[in-house]
């Protein structure tokens, strides 16, 4: 399999996991789908770290993975929290900081 | 860092009694009296004792300026303005008056604002004043000067306009403020006119605006050309219109008299004694400019010699007793711009320090008289105060001899140095205005003395009750002043009378101005010196026996002569052909097309509620996108990216 | 330029370590029951630790010559050291704020560890010259802000917020990495000054439009850390929502870093650098000042246009920042020496004035718990300390607008001065237009401040002379250094050195 194999799957995933970010509602999900956003970019760089024959790319994807695990342990804390009050995790429940409209 | 202290010293005066203006106003409470005397007199009189004591050695004989650097103040690419402080015996003389007599009007202006509601807001103003025009004077650059001179504007605005209840006193105010800003353009394209030329050239870390190095490079500035004419001349033309409107020059003159406006203590202290001379000031800073642009001169001696005859003939029919002395400012200050014409740099400056004892003698003087009135001004409603105001009346009188020339008081000596140089330079007909401005000064003065203080009371019975003399912080203002004004002379004691020409050869400016064709005459000089006596004693003389009685007399007279005195008393109509030829075409073409068309459809309805529509249904339109939900944001932040790649691409 | 090894590059990095010994020491200190009562003990350290590691920042700027550290990871020039020098200050008075706000009243020492970690983080992404460290230290940031944005667990303002920072937060810098990935697959390198020679060295190789894409979304990263508009939506409602001082401090420390790696990437990786001329020349093919431009115009007018409409204290400040951003940014876009001062200038007159607005905001909200721009109304007449706060809230909005004389002018001018060197004469234009609208806003404070009747009669209540004393000196630093900012440019002027090759 070449390079292009490898970036067109990791296109793929990121690009799902955005989608998912943008369609879905329930909050888990939407985390989720950071998640498959960020193992798209690890796909991609460890792809292209092989390609290059440099092994940076296969450190960052390491530090990805430590950080994608840090951004959810804070994201499902607050998830948690939220879920506590409103018994619910639609993130269309959480619109009380907006502009108001006057005119 | 002492020079700063002068300057700062009021500004902290400004600040603790502005702070406190401000907190008594929002909550309503009183002024602490003892707290604003303290620090608005007590903080001005410690400048005074520096500035005296950085001034004594300059005064002993001193030649190398003091200069200080406080900070680099504008950096941008090669221009480089330093913020710098700069004594020498022309500053030195400056700040002794401006904190000199500044202090003891404050002194004297606790007297007279007592029980006015504004009193903290005043001595605020008044400290900032001082403030201001100590940066002018002691400035070591222009852009730093005209920081000055703008603060000077505002706070002489601030105090004309200081019971602006009263529409007529705000309107003079904003009078005075528009004119001068009409020369401060002026001014202003004066230093731009100058980075031009000298920044191109200018030398790593070079302060461009500095006096000093511009002096160093006139050999640059003076065969250089703007718009085909010799830069020298157009420069000191441009700052000349800055030094019109500030010093109340023809044709910009028009608002100092309605400047009476303010209390008379700031009458006395910015639109008497420094202010209005900020433009002698800038003269005779720039002296070596000047004497490169012989035209120029020529133009400010004609404007200067005229001033003093044109304000000298209106003051002789004025009633109210602060506008005859505001005319009669207006034709001093004309008299030291005629000294400047003629090269006379020194002596403009003399007569602007004799000028400043007794003219703020005069105005305290006059306040002393309205405040003893219980505020009437009018001089037909005056007459026989001498005894009721002793120490007023006594120090008026010395003030008033002081003005009109006579000797041996101060007034004679600078004036007559004027005139004397102005003839030896060849001016007879300036020489004759001048004396025939001498002879107008004389007679106003003498007639506002009598009118005021001789002859039989014209007093209302109501005022009469209240007639008394000011308190002693008052008269020891008037009494130093007119001393002052009586002695301050001597230190320009001609050489054909035995002096040393004292304050001439201690200024020494202008290098061209000790010109060879001054060669002493002096049977001439005395000749002269005798002519121009002759003349005030007869203008005394004139006046002694026209009002020594009050005004029905002449009255009678002046009926006789209705046309001229129409004329006089109508000031030669200016304000009204100000208003026919500037000021009305102006409003109806603002009205008819400004106003209607431009301001109300284009303006209003186009750009203003038009645009504030649009801009305010944009606005909802973004507001509307900000909906607080989340994935939506995540949307728009991916559309954003899009959108971006998408142009990007294209191009 | 030499690239130090670990060993050697220790020293540059020991302000860093001391403020993390500090954080753990908090942490020990903690664990003592005795000192863990004291409300005082963690913010006193973290205090101490802050000022520390400024004045050891100072020392060693003077001490150490520039150097590139760690391998290549991090970048230690006069650059990296203003914004030590910046971050440690607004870490200080975040802190000082968080001592005096109500909101923040009882909050455990998670609070002042999550500040220091904060600011840890934003000096190292000031420095960093590695697409990894990039990413790492922009998440140290923003991880840790999440937190703190969140730290009110009662209030459900608080973690809306925290919710909606996190969730944009986290694809923002997603979609960056990705960016980040692309870069480094077209280029092979991850180090920033080593991208940049390859792009010189291959002007219109393979890869230009992959490498479009990836630029792109980098600058997408940026421009959320930054609140650039578009990538600004999580801004008002995340600074309405957190507590007073954090939104305080998140307006100023990490949006000066999320300049401070702009700028860098900007002008090392996107740009050649002639030291002999002074001249940033922006590369062929690669030019993002046109873009950054577009950034600048919709971030200046939106943030200006919305902030009319805003009645919440907060909000108003959050688009108020947007709008100063974008003031920033037109000076950054023109890609010279002059605008590279004139935004470390402008950032520093920012910090002096927004922390000083949000002072007095925070004084407001404590003394009429409303955050409704209303609660300013009759300010000036309220008892307390009422005349004073007004006047200086007057002198901060003054300054916002850049009306001499005042700081905010002079930043102002700096900014406008290096546009129009760069000939960009319609982006000024646009930016004095937008301060014209801005006029607007920042007035109606001060005219509910003046000329409105409180609508009630609580008093400010200001106790002490600290707090007002440190408002009031941030007031007199406004107009001072509106008057007197020659050391500040020449600060300014050895700070804007990035280290290139």
């Amino acid at each position: 399999m070449s390079l292009a194999h490898y970036l067109t799957l990791a296109i793929a995933l990121f690009t799902i996991g955005l989608i998912g970010v943008v369609l879905r509602r329930n909050l888990l999900v939407a985390f989720m789908s950071i998640e498959l956003m960020l193992n798209g970019v690890n796909l991609s760089f460890i792809a292209f770290s092989r390609y290059l024959g440099d092994m940076q790319g296969q450190m960052a994807a390491f530090f990805i993975v430590i950080l994608a695990a840090a951004e959810a342990a804070v994201g499902l804390a607050i998830i948690v929290l939220l879920f506590r009050r409103q018994g619910s995790v639609q993130s269309n429940l959480f619109q009380n900081l907006k502009d108001r409209i006057e005119v | 860092m002492t020079l700063a202290w002068i300057i700062l010293l009021p500004l902290l005066g400004a600040i603790i009694n502005g702070y406190h203006a401000m907190s008594c106003t929002l909550r309503k409470q009183k002024v602490i009296t003892g707290m604003v005397n303290f620090v608005g007199v007590g903080l001005p009189f410690i400048a005074f004792l520096i500035a005296l004591s950085q001034g004594i050695p300059f005064i002993l004989g001193a030649e190398e300026p003091l200069r200080e650097t406080l900070f680099s103040w504008i950096t941008v690419g090669n221009l480089h303005i330093e913020a710098g402080l700069c004594l020498d015996r022309l500053s030195t003389l400056m700040i002794l008056i401006i904190t000199g007599v500044g202090t003891l009007i404050h002194l004297y202006s606790i007297g007279y604002m007592k029980c006015d509601p504004g009193y903290a807001k005043y001595f605020a103003y008044l400290n900032l004043f001082l403030t201001s025009m100590l940066i002018l004077v002691l400035a070591d650059n222009l852009v730093l000067m005209f920081l000055g001179w703008e603060g000077v504007g505002l706070c002489s605005y601030l105090l004309i306009g200081f019971w602006f209840e009263d529409k007529a006193k705000a309107q003079a105010g904003k009078k005075a403020f528009i004119v001068n800003r009409i020369g401060d353009v002026g001014f202003l394209l004066a230093i731009f006119g100058l980075g031009v030329l000298l920044l191109p050239g200018i030398s790593e870390g070079a302060s461009i605006f500095n006096f000093e190095y511009i002096e160093s490079k006139m050999s640059l500035i003076a065969p250089s050309t703007i718009f085909w004419m010799s830069s020298p001349i157009i420069l000191t033309l441009l700052l000349f219109v800055g030094a019109t409107g500030k010093s109340a020059q023809i044709p910009l003159y028009v608002w100092l008299p309605d400047a009476m406006a303010g209390p008379t203590p700031v009458s006395a202290l910015i639109h008497a004694a420094t202010m209005v001379t900020a433009g002698v000031y800038m003269i005779a800073r720039l002296d070596f400019l000047f004497d490169a642009a012989p035209a120029t001169l020529n133009v400010i001696a004609i404007i200067g010699a005229s001033t003093a005859l044109f304000a000298s003939l209106i003051a002789i029919v004025q009633n109210d007793i602060k506008k005859v002395l505001a005319y009669s400012t207006v034709s001093q200050l004309g008299y030291m711009f005629l000294a400047m014409g003629v090269g006379a740099y020194a002596y403009g400056v003399f007569h602007l320090m004799t000028h400043a004892f007794f003219k703020a003698c005069l105005f305290l003087g006059s306040g002393s008289v309205i405040h003893a009135m219980s505020g009437e001004q009018d001089i037909r409603k005056m007459g026989g105060l001498k005894k009721a105001l002793p120490i007023t009346s006594m120090t008026f009188l010395i003030a008033t001899i002081t003005i009109a020339g006579l000797p041996p008081f101060a007034a004679f000596f600078s004036k007559d140095h004027i005139l004397w140089k102005t003839y030896s330079h060849g001016h007879t007909v300036l020489w004759v205005m001048g004396l025939l401005a001498a002879f107008g000064t004389a007679f106003y003065m003498f007639r506002l003395y009598f009118l005021t203080f001789t002859g039989k009371s014209r007093v209302s019975e109501e005022a009469k009750a209240h007639l008394h003399e000011s308190p002693f912080n008052m008269t020891f203002a008037l009494v130093v002043l007119a001393v002052l004004s009586a002695v301050a002379g001597f230190l320009g004691l001609p050489e054909v009378l035995g002096g040393h020409d004292w304050i001439k050869h201690w200024l020494n400016l202008g290098a061209g101005s000790a010109k060879a064709h001054s060669a002493h005459d002096h049977a001439m000089e005395l000749i002269l010196m005798g002519v121009s006596v002759a003349v005030a004693a007869c203008a005394i003389l004139l006046a002694f026996l026209l009002y020594r009685n009050g005004l029905e007399g002449p009255e009678r007279r002046a009926r006789a002569m209705q046309p001229i005195h129409n004329l006089l008393t109508n000031k030669f109509y200016v304000d009204e052909i100000y208003d026919a030829i500037i000021v009305r075409p102006i409003r109806s073409l603002s009205q008819s097309v400004f106003f209607r068309v431009v301001d109300q459809k284009l303006i209003n309805e186009v750009f203003v509620n038009g645009s504030g529509k649009v801009l305010s249904w944009l606005g909802s339109c973004v507001s509307r996108i900000q909906n607080g939900f989340v994935n939506r944001y995540a949307f728009y932040f991916l559309l954003a990216v899009s959108v971006f790649l998408g142009i990007w691409v294209i191009n | 330029m030499q690239v130090l090894d670990n060993a050697a590059s220790f020293q540059y990095f020991l302000p860093e370590a001391i403020l993390g010994l500090t954080l753990l020491l908090i942490l020990i200190l903690d664990l003592n029951k005795e000192l863990s009562k004291s409300r005082l003990i963690a913010p006193w350290t973290a205090g101490v630790g802050l000022v520390l590691y400024i004045v050891v920042a100072l020392a060693l700027r003077v001490q150490l010559p520039e150097a590139i550290t760690f391998h290549g990871m991090m970048a230690n020039d006069a650059f990296t050291d203003f914004f030590r020098v910046f971050s440690g200050a607004s870490a200080l008075l975040a802190i000082f704020l968080s001592m005096h706000s109500k909101e923040l009243e009882g909050v455990k020492i998670e609070y002042w560890i999550l500040i220091l970690g904060i600011t840890l983080g934003m000096p190292v992404l000031a420095g960093a010259n590695n697409l990894l460290m990039i990413y790492l230290a922009m998440e140290m940031v923003s991880i840790l802000s999440y937190i703190i944005v969140g730290y009110l667990k009662k209030s459900r303002k608080s973690s809306e917020a925290a919710l909606k920072y996190v969730l944009y937060g986290a694809t923002a810098s997603g979609i960056m990495i990705y960016g980040l990935s692309i870069i480094f697959g077209v280029s092979g390198t991850l180090d920033v000054l080593e991208i940049q020679k390859f792009l010189v060295n291959n002007p219109v190789g393979t890869g230009r439009i992959a490498l479009f894409v990836g630029l792109v979304m980098t600058l997408a990263g940026f421009g959320y850390k930054i609140s650039a508009v578009p990538f600004h939506m999580w801004a008002p409602d995340v600074y309405q929502g957190a507590p007073t001082p954090v939104t305080a401090f998140l307006s100023v420390g990490p949006k000066a870093a999320g300049f401070a790696i702009l700028l860098r990437f900007t002008y090392t990786a996107l740009a050649q650098f002639n030291p002999e001329t002074g001249i940033f020349t922006p590369l062929k093919y690669l030019d993002i000042t046109g873009l950054m431009a577009v950034l600048a115009v919709l971030t200046m007018t939106v943030g200006n246009f919305l902030a009319i409409q805003q009645n919440n204290t907060k909000r108003f400040l959050a688009y108020s920042s947007i709008a100063h951003a974008g003031y920033m940014l037109i000076a950054a876009a023109t890609l010279s020496s002059l605008a590279l001062q004139g935004v470390l200038f402008y950032l520093i007159a920012y910090f002096i004035m927004n922390m000083g607005a949000f002072a007095v905001a925070i004084i407001v909200i404590n003394a009429t718990g409303s955050e409704e721009l209303t609660a300013f109304k009759g300010l000036a007449k309220r008892s307390g300390g009422g005349a004073l706060i007004a006047l200086l809230m007057m002198v901060f909005m003054v300054s916002l607008v850049g009306l001499p004389p005042t700081f905010g002018f002079v930043g102002k001018f700096y900014l406008f001065m290096s546009v129009i060197q760069a000939k960009l004469y319609w982006l000024a234009v646009i930016g004095m237009l937008n301060s014209v609208v801005s006029l607007y806003y920042y007035m109606r404070v001060v005219k509910h401040m003046y000329f409105d009747e409180p609508e009630d009669d609580k008093s400010l209540g200001l106790k002490g002379f600290v707090f007002p004393g440190v408002v009031a000196s941030l007031g007199l630093a406004t107009v001072v250094l509106g008057v007197y900012w020659g050391p500040i440019v020449t600060f300014v002027q050895e700070s804007a050195q990035l280290i290139s090759k």
